[in-house]
């Protein structure tokens, strides 16, 4: 039986979403992979102590690359590029490899064939031992390289090869935030969906927004409000908007200053308290989850 | 009729992929001829963004009536889609070609428009 997959969104930054996923992974353990997905902002292998064992390059998108044994320096590259990508350096025209969009208008005028298009390396894929002796699979950008479609569904079915060798039952997915390509990637093959958000104005936009999305795709979602006595007014909002959506609040939680705590020491907060009420209550959210699953 | 499948493989009893941008592979069967043949994705496999309307256009030149998937196509593509007569069927994303095949045939599965 393959792993059931959890992703975790927010649409909206900030509102708790790794610390919330790297939780989750931990309270399983063994039982799961996890997936960071959010690779703009890689975080959460800091709070689940990866190790980085084992890399492979990503390739993603082109670059153009000009031969300069062929190339006539007759300046019709620089004329047509709209990026402003290419430059006279000592008398030759060079690309600026982080302002190329790879177009490729350069390469179709070049009247010498001197512009060659390369796929370019992009960023690092992970696999990496984590705490409780679970896996997760990871990557890092390169300077300029965003996140991509591409590269989510990369670190999904990597997660998911690892999770069909292992035998594991979950994989945790920290989704990518807002509502982009890469957050379409990271829902895709889901099992169920964990909305993350908090009770703010933006926390309120960007979960309708995010909810918009997965109504498109017919995902099943839960959510967890918190920060929720930030403003009790748009909680009852979040919570009236939620019923009409048919979504359930798996739970609500309190802005508590032991979540930065916990950050500040590499932990998520189940593991830096155990004992403590956020961690009851994030523990309790958890099984609140499977159950929804039907595993408990 | 001829019925396209997201798929992860190319016989009946492969998966479907619940993915429609980023599918495997697509899967066309002709009801008339009774065959299967399988059209290749991996160029938009390759693409960083934009591979929902890249599979659309495949799609509607594979000249399906139609599609079945799993989470169904993002909004971008099927805003393309919705201009043709194809029907999207969702929901199939666990399931084998010819289990998801049968299901639609019953109406068993949800239509995403």
């Amino acid at each position: 039986m393959s792993a059931k997959e959890i992703v975790v969104i927010s649409g909206k930054g900030g509102t708790g979403k790794t610390s919330l996923s790297a939780s989750f992974a931990y309270l399983e353990g063994k039982n799961t992979i996890v997936a960071d997905c959010d690779v703009d902002a890689a975080n959460m292998h800091l709070l689940l102590g990866a190790d980085f064992e084992k890399q492979e390059d990503f390739y993603s998108g082109e670059v153009a690359f000009i031969n300069e044994d062929c190339c006539i320096n007759c300046g019709k590259c620089k004329e047509v590029c709209r990026f402003d990508a290419i430059n006279v350096i000592d008398n030759q025209h060079r690309v600026d490899n982080i302002s190329c969009e790879g177009c490729w208008y350069c390469s179709r005028v070049c009247p010498t064939g001197a512009i060659e298009m390369k796929t370019q390396k992009v960023g690092d894929l992970y696999v990496s031992n984590i705490k409780k002796e679970s896996k997760m699979v990871h990557a890092k950008l390169g300077f300029g390289a965003e996140n991509s479609g591409k590269l989510v569904a990369k670190v999904k079915t990597k997660a998911k090869e690892e999770a069909a060798k292992l035998n594991k039952r979950y994989i945790v997915t920290d989704g990518s935030p807002g509502v982009g390509c890469p957050v379409i990637s990271s829902l895709s093959g889901a099992n169920l969906v964990v909305l993350v958000t908090e009770a703010t104005v933006s926390g309120l936009h960007d979960l309708k927004r995010v909810q918009k999305l997965l109504k498109t795709f017919s995902l099943k979602a839960v959510c967890i409000i918190n920060k929720y006595d930030l403003n009790q007014k748009i909680t009852d909002e979040i919570e009236n908007y939620l019923k009409g959506e048919d979504i359930v609040v798996v739970a609500k939680l309190p802005y508590d200053e032991t979540f930065t705590k916990a950050l500040s020491e590499a932990k998520p907060i189940v593991e830096y308290d155990s004992d403590c009420d956020l961690a009851k209550s994030v523990k309790d959210s958890w099984k609140k989850i499977k159950n929804i699953l039907g595993d408990v | 009729m001829k019925i396209l499948f997201t798929a992860k493989g190319d016989s009946w009893d492969s998966l479907v992929d619940p993915r429609f941008g980023r599918a495997e592979m697509f899967v066309l069967y002709d009801e008339d001829k009774d065959e299967l043949q399988t059209i290749s994705n991996d160029e938009a496999k390759e693409k960083a963004h934009g591979v929902g309307l890249q599979s659309a256009k495949k799609v509607l030149e594979a000249g399906a009536d139609v599609i079945i998937t799993g989470n169904g196509a993002g909004e971008k593509a099927l805003e393309i889609l919705k201009k043709s007569d194809i029907k999207v069927y969702v929901g199939a994303g666990d399931m084998s070609l010819r289990d998801a095949y049968e299901a639609s045939k019953k109406g068993e599965l949800k239509v995403q428009f």
